[in-house]
């Protein structure tokens, strides 16, 4: 028996080292469970075997509220990539409550001070800002069907919920502009569905007999969120993706009526002039341009359009535009010829629209 | 039950033969007492691990309990054996003391916790861990002297 009991010591011992690591524990014991403990003590008096003994009165511990909770970009690190005039334009979060209670959160967008959150520096403020509770649970942003929210309500415990932050893009913005919009969430209490609770704070002073509340939120880094204040803050940006258009009109005298023809002929009335309009799509551009619509109003020029000359689509080579096939406006007495081109223009690439009129 | 019967038996037989009976009454007391382990900085900016009261106590903290027993009787108490059952929210995290057993099935059967294995959910075979710990007991080799008194400790951590 001894010896067995040494062994056990040795083993004791060792044990004791291994559990010097404390498990993590994600989720934790409600607050508000109330932990008691008991012991009870066997006993021989004389070799006659005792009444077992048992604590007097079991420890009662409650178990407090700790407050922890996160709001995260949801979905990558990276831009929300929006057109100019966009009227819905959304970057979504992701709230998660890791208390040891359900919470509320209530929850409110901040632009002002809020730098880019992916490189490149803020410049303009996206418009009509409202936030949305992924209510059918897609992480996608769902117009009619996920609702309007200013704070989440009853946010369960190890719970997630996704918000999105749905704004407009001015129509003024151009490309590589930058918005950044900030996501705050502050701990609120939970337990009443449809209200949004009272802010919580840690108790101050001695442990009351009730379930106390201890802050152990951390931040999320950005201004305003500092560790254990009930308050996390995340942020995003917006950033504007458009095609940098420009447009060169080219012109050219074909023929004249003695006989010249291009570069020889003159300007003199029966002349024929050729109209390339080229337009580009900047080398850096963020986006292709599709459906582009070339129009030249040329009625108060003493000139007349020749019915069927006008090409679409057509490649520009210099100052001249070639190739093409024939399109757009066509009809005899045209004075605003028009034409929309068939491919999108990429960055960094032309195309042209080129028709031909007679002096008059 | 059995032994229960013996009992009731051995109280009657007790009763009949003398005033001073071997079964006086509160010859042992047990208290337990629980503490909270919190970091706390001194005026030199250490941490200290200090034991205090259970004021605010949240998931993670760690409990240190403390079970007192003291032998109020006037004669030696023999095959003396102190059990706690861990309470449902604390994981178990051990005791300094090497003579202490744990259950990790309610108290069937015991041993040191690296000796210990139990049925995992899906039914493998595994080694006991700290948590998994139901029943924590300490059964001293020597009688406790009349007048003898000892603390006994283990810590957990509020699941």
């Amino acid at each position: 028996m001894n010896r067995l009991r040494k062994i056990f010591a040795v083993i004791g011992g060792f044990s004791a080292a291994a559990l010097g690591a404390s498990p993590a524990f994600a989720l934790g014991t409600a607050s508000g469970t109330v932990i008691s403990n008991s012991a009870s003590v066997t006993y021989q008096i004389g070799g006659v075997t005792q009444p077992t003994v048992n604590t007097a009165t079991p420890n009662l511990v409650t178990v407090d509220r700790k407050v922890l909770f996160t709001v995260t970009e949801f979905g990558g690190a990276f831009t929300t990539q929006v057109g100019p005039g966009q009227a819905v334009a959304v970057t979504t979060f992701q709230v998660t409550n890791n208390s040891n209670d359900i919470i509320d959160v209530g929850l409110s967008a901040t632009q002002a001070g809020v730098t880019a959150a992916h490189g490149g520096t803020d410049n303009f403020d996206v418009t009509g800002v409202s936030l949305f509770v992924d209510t059918n649970g897609n992480n996608i942003y769902d117009a009619g069907t996920d609702t309007a929210i200013t704070f989440l309500d009853e946010l369960a415990v190890n719970g997630s919920k996704t918000v999105f932050v749905v704004a407009s893009v001015p129509l003024a913005q151009v490309n590589g502009d930058i918005a950044a919009v900030a996501l705050t969430g502050q701990a609120r209490a939970g337990n009443v569905a449809g209200t949004q609770g009272a802010i919580l704070t840690s108790t101050v002073g001695a442990n009351t007999a009730g379930v106390d509340t201890v802050l152990a939120d951390l931040t999320g880094g950005l201004t305003g969120d500092v560790n254990y204040d009930g308050i996390y803050i995340a942020k995003d940006d917006y950033t504007v993706q458009t095609a940098t258009l420009s447009v060169v009109k080219q012109s050219r005298i074909v023929s004249d009526p003695v006989g010249n023809a291009f570069p020889n002929a003159k300007a003199i009335p029966g002349a024929i002039i050729e109209y390339c309009i080229q337009v580009t799509n900047a080398a850096g551009a963020g986006a292709p341009a599709t459906s582009v619509q070339l129009s030249d109003n040329i009625s108060s020029l003493p000139v007349t359009f020749v019915t069927g000359s006008n090409k679409i689509d057509a490649t520009v080579s210099g100052a001249n535009c070639t190739g093409g096939t024939t399109g757009g406006t066509n009809a005899a007495g045209t004075t605003n010829v028009q034409g929309t081109m068939t491919n999108p223009l990429a960055a960094g690439t032309s195309v042209g629209m080129y028709f031909q009129v007679t002096i008059n | 039950m059995k032994q229960g019967v013996i009992m009731k038996f051995l109280i009657a037989m007790l009763a009949l033969l003398a005033p001073a009976s071997a079964f006086a009454a509160n010859e042992v007391a047990l208290q337990s007492a629980v503490f909270v382990e919190k970091a706390v900085a001194d005026s030199d900016g250490r941490t200290k691990l200090v034991l205090e009261p259970p004021r605010v106590v949240v998931p993670g903290d760690r409990l240190v309990f403390v079970l007192s027993y003291h032998n109020n009787g006037h004669a030696p108490a023999n095959d003396f054996m102190v059990t706690n059952p861990l309470p449902g929210s604390v994981a178990y995290q051990g005791t300094t003391d090497p003579s202490a057993q744990v259950s990790v099935d309610g108290g069937r059967s015991w041993g040191t916790l690296a000796t210990l294995k139990l049925h995992d959910h899906d039914g493998t075979l595994r080694s006991a861990r700290p948590e998994d710990v139901t029943h924590v007991r300490w059964a001293m080799k020597r009688a406790i002297p009349a007048g003898a008194q000892g603390k006994l400790s283990f810590s957990g951590v509020v699941r």
